[in-house]
């Protein structure tokens, strides 16, 4: 037994690696850049945008590679990530997947920067003035583009801004030149055969990847790009309400689901049981989220007179009452959550008590018991009812995950702040430090709760080995 | 009183095991067929598909056929010409407004309004509401959203968008689960031998078309039609795994190989199951969706059908690992059919039945994942027509009912029968 649980504990190593490769994949094809997200809040000032993305990228360590190694072609340059922000990037990698030839297109953007500078740094002259502030934009977006029309155009459309005043284009002319014979040289001196060449870069432990992996070995789970509190006060202010919510619907769902079952169990093919089997079998089709929908609709707005609860919400909800106080305010505000999360819950454990009670029933020591004159309650509750107890109690394995994955939709409808709604807060904005750490801990709970319901097997039938049991 | 209660159950009990026994030479259809659910659940499905594909002729804003000034016109037919190339067609055909011409005679369809066509005098009527409509023929029947979209029209064409995402995302799941869940079943940890030279070469041949099919060509795949390229970066890894094949024969024959390597078929699987069970599936389903930039019905398809392949997997390997020790495949071995062709042509079409469960069960689920995922706004792009999306808008404003009553209808019903058929399925395969 000893043995069994190292042996699966050791396992949940390599598993909590893969899916903290997947965890992180993920955010490395993940539209939307870290850096603005981070720097969304806090108002920056157009002029000193750059500076303070720099700044903040480095305190991100946005200057680290990601892994550990690059697979890449030749090319690409081995340091693509130090380019800055994130859209520039983007058009410098698909320049280069449409030429090849990453010195000139280097050159380019040198120049783009150059010409960049040159028009900033002109006096700021009421008669040109508006004309650079026009064509400002332009080259901002030129920088993010890559086909060549697009750039063309845009070059042609600077060039003609410039032209409109002598004076800036006496000033400016050669650094546009040089600007457009740089792109010149980017579509004419193409080196495409790199494409196809394949290049392995090594970076050693200085990645970003080892270093989250290695914090969150340490227990620190990061920041939180959207308002940079930690991301393990944030999961630990969500995961009260979610606890909360589950474990009301779960033990809801199993106080009322034994009598259910076992009734219609004993009961079998009667039109109680027919109704309440059909009556389950509804329920546990119908989906929660339009449940909740149509709960709200019906019970809280006053439209209908059926006001008698209220929903919940972060304005109900005063952040200085403790979490008692808190939760008892609301409480009235719970019963309809609640009710969501339980009833799909309760209608699978009653059908599936419902069959392995009739299972029970029909075996050879109910009839004995019931020879033996032992009354019909004792027989039901004591001889079957305990024999088919069994797979309920590894049901709750596969309950406890299923509900957190439940309790997501239902407390984005009824706005709790738990688990759920952080999780979707955190994927509709890109907060990807807390995306991970959920994920790995969700995981970390799903395959605790798969162990447990392996071990509950063993405790609860000793017929179970569990070194030798085949396992599928 | 205690026996009268025994005597009842017990009754029953044979009376079923009788039935059960009547129908034990009875072919596994007509079991399904004899169950009265599963049956109506099957004809409502049909119901649906027709539904589904016929959309355009159930819910369109321009009419079936019409006589306009001696004219003939059959717009809806004529639209479908112009889509697929058939026929010409210019911009004021589209922009014609087909419900204020006078005809002499005229068949419209049944729900006289498309998913997307806005009618905002009447956003937010109710059925029972009076509504600024010139005839009842254009009435809103279920009611309309805040923009003035028929919501019958919505049930009509998400009907289609709910059958399209559950047959394609079930398509792809069955096809990977089949294949990976058939080779971990059938040839479990050691029957799956290989060469060396051609363990290497198959490995090589797979990083290389990897390499080239998808990372070489990531830049063709984001620009170009997706569908179209991921297609090509497919038949580059396929022609590479090919080519690496032939060559390993070519090298087995010319040195008489014989040493195998096992290749742990049914471990690898069983590892890429767990891993993928270990992480919620919501979450990872959700996670996923964020990756995409715009939001389309291909990638909520394809997302769908890459990570919900684990239940098909492991229903046919169950299977399989039963059929490989029956002596019609011992027979077959002997008879000197090579291991891939028992697998594909004897033992994987009889292990097919319970794969049906699977897919019917996992039909249920896509339909709910889609809705929930459009529900949540990074399924499907606000503007197409789905019971999801629906739901959503719905949610600025409650006291519309109707938009939140009957969409959600459509996808109760069609989790129900999934179900429902699902569940006669397995009653059939077991009894």
């Amino acid at each position: 037994m000893f043995q069994y649980l190292l042996k699966r504990l050791l396992l949940f190593l390599p598993m909590l690696l893969i899916i903290s490769f997947i965890a992180f994949g993920l955010n490395q094809c993940a539209p939307g850049d870290p850096v603005d997200t981070a720097l969304e809040g806090s108002g920056v000032r157009p002029s000193a945008y750059m500076r303070e993305y720099r700044q903040k990228a480095i305190a991100l360590e946005l200057d680290k590679p990601p892994f550990y190694f690059t697979l890449t072609t030749a090319a690409y340059p081995e340091t693509l990530y130090l380019i800055m922000p994130k859209r520039y990037r983007e058009a410098a990698g698909k320049l280069i997947a449409q030429h090849g030839n990453w010195p000139e297109i280097a050159a380019y953007f040198q120049q783009l920067q150059t010409f960049k500078s040159t028009l900033l740094g002109l006096p700021k002259d009421s008669s040109i003035k508006e004309q650079i502030t026009t064509s400002l934009p332009v080259l901002e977006q030129l920088m993010q583009m890559h086909e060549a029309s697009s750039i063309n155009s845009a070059l042609d459309s600077i060039s003609l801004f410039l032209s409109q005043s002598p004076l800036l284009l006496q000033q400016s002319a050669t650094a546009f030149e040089d600007l457009k014979q740089s792109y010149q040289r980017v579509s004419q001196k193409q080196s495409r055969w790199k494409l196809y060449v394949p290049a392995v870069y090594w970076h050693g432990t200085q990645n970003r990847y080892h270093r989250w992996l290695s914090d969150i070995l340490q227990g620190d789970f990061g920041k939180s790009l959207k308002d940079g509190q930690l991301v393990s006060t944030k999961i630990k202010d969500a995961i009260r309400w979610t606890l909360t919510l589950n474990i009301a619907a779960i033990l809801l769902a199993y106080l009322l689901s034994v009598p259910i079952g076992v009734y219609c169990a004993v009961n079998k093919g009667s039109k109680a049981d027919r109704l309440i089997s059909i009556f389950l079998f509804g329920l546990d089709s119908m989906p929660n989220f339009w449940m909740a929908s149509l709960l709200i609709i019906f019970f809280t707005s006053p439209e209908y007179g059926m006001e008698f609860f209220r929903v919940l919400g972060p304005h109900s909800l005063t952040s200085d009452a403790g979490f008692w106080e808190r939760l008892l305010g609301s409480v009235s505000g719970m019963v309809l959550p609640v009710f969501c999360l339980t009833y799909g819950t309760l209608a699978y454990i009653s059908r599936q008590i419902r069959s392995s009670v009739v299972a029970a029933l029909q075996q050879d020591y109910i009839r004995t018991a019931r020879a033996k004159g032992l009354s019909s309650r004792l027989v039901i509750w004591k001889h079957a009812f305990r024999n088919a107890l069994f797979p309920l109690i590894t049901l709750f394995a596969s309950v406890f995950p299923a509900a957190l994955a439940g309790s997501v939709v239902i407390e984005y409808i009824f706005s709790i702040p738990g688990m759920g709604q952080l999780m979707i807060k955190s994927i509709q904005g890109d907060d990807w430090p807390v995306i991970y750490t959920v994920m790995l801990l969700a995981s970390l709970l799903t395959m605790a709760g798969i162990l447990i319901a392996d071990l509950l097997y063993a405790l609860t039938d000793p017929r179970v080995n569990l070194n030798n049991r085949k396992r599928n | 009183m205690k026996f009268f209660k025994k005597n009842n159950t017990q009754a029953v009990d044979v009376s079923e095991t009788r039935s059960g026994n009547a129908f034990q030479s009875s072919t596994g259809w007509q079991r399904f067929h004899s169950n009265r659910a599963a049956r109506w659940s099957l004809r409502i499905l049909f119901v649906l598909i027709f539904v589904g594909v016929f959309a355009d002729f159930l819910a369109n804003d321009k009419p079936i056929y019409c006589r306009i000034k001696g004219e003939t016109y059959f717009p809806i037919l004529k639209e479908y010409g112009i889509k697929f190339g058939w026929s010409k067609g210019d911009q004021a055909y589209f922009l014609r407004k087909w419900q204020q011409e006078d005809y002499e005679a005229v068949i419209f369809p049944l729900i006289t309004y498309n998913a997307q066509q806005t009618d905002t005098p009447n956003g937010y009527l109710g059925p029972f509401d009076k509504q600024n409509v010139s005839s009842w023929r254009f009435r809103h029947w279920l009611g309309a959203d805040h923009i003035g979209r028929d919501i019958a029209a919505i049930m009509v064409h998400g009907t289609r968008t709910a059958m399209l995402v559950s047959v394609v995302s079930m398509g792809i799941a069955t096809l990977i689960g089949l294949l990976l869940g058939s080779l971990a079943g059938f040839f479990g940890d050691d029957r799956l031998r290989v060469s060396k030279p051609r363990l290497l070469l198959n490995l090589a041949a797979l990083a290389l078309g990897l390499f080239y099919g998808f990372w070489v060509r990531s830049f063709a795949i984001s620009e170009g039609p997706v569908f179209l390229e991921l297609l090509k970066s497919l038949a580059i890894l396929i022609s590479a795994l090919l080519l690496a094949n032939l060559i390993s024969k070519a090298i087995e024959k010319r040195f008489l190989l014989s040493d195998n390597v096992p290749i742990p078929a049914d471990m690898l699987v069983n590892r890429a199951i767990e891993v993928l069970h270990a992480i919620p599936a919501l979450l990872l389903l959700l996670s996923a969706a964020a990756l995409i930039k715009k939001p389309s019905i291909i990638y909520i398809m394809a997302i769908i059908g890459l990570l919900r392949w684990t239940g098909i997997a492991r229903f046919i390997r169950a299977e399989l690992l039963r059929i490989r020790n029956l002596e019609y495949i011992e027979a077959a071995r002997a008879m000197g059919l090579s291991e891939w062709r028992i697998l594909f042509r004897h033992a994987l079409p009889n292990g097919l039945a319970p794969v049906l469960v699977a897919i019917a069960f996992g039909m249920a689920n896509t339909v709910l994942l889609e809705a929930f995922l459009s529900f949540l706004g990074i399924g499907l792009p606000p503007e197409s027509a789905s019971w999801g999306n629906a739901l959503q808008s719905a949610r600025s404003y409650p006291q519309a009912w109707w938009i939140t009553l009957f969409p959600g209808l459509g996808i109760f019903i069609t989790i129900t029968i999934f179900n429902l058929i699902g569940e006669g399925l397995s009653e059939s395969g077991t009894t």
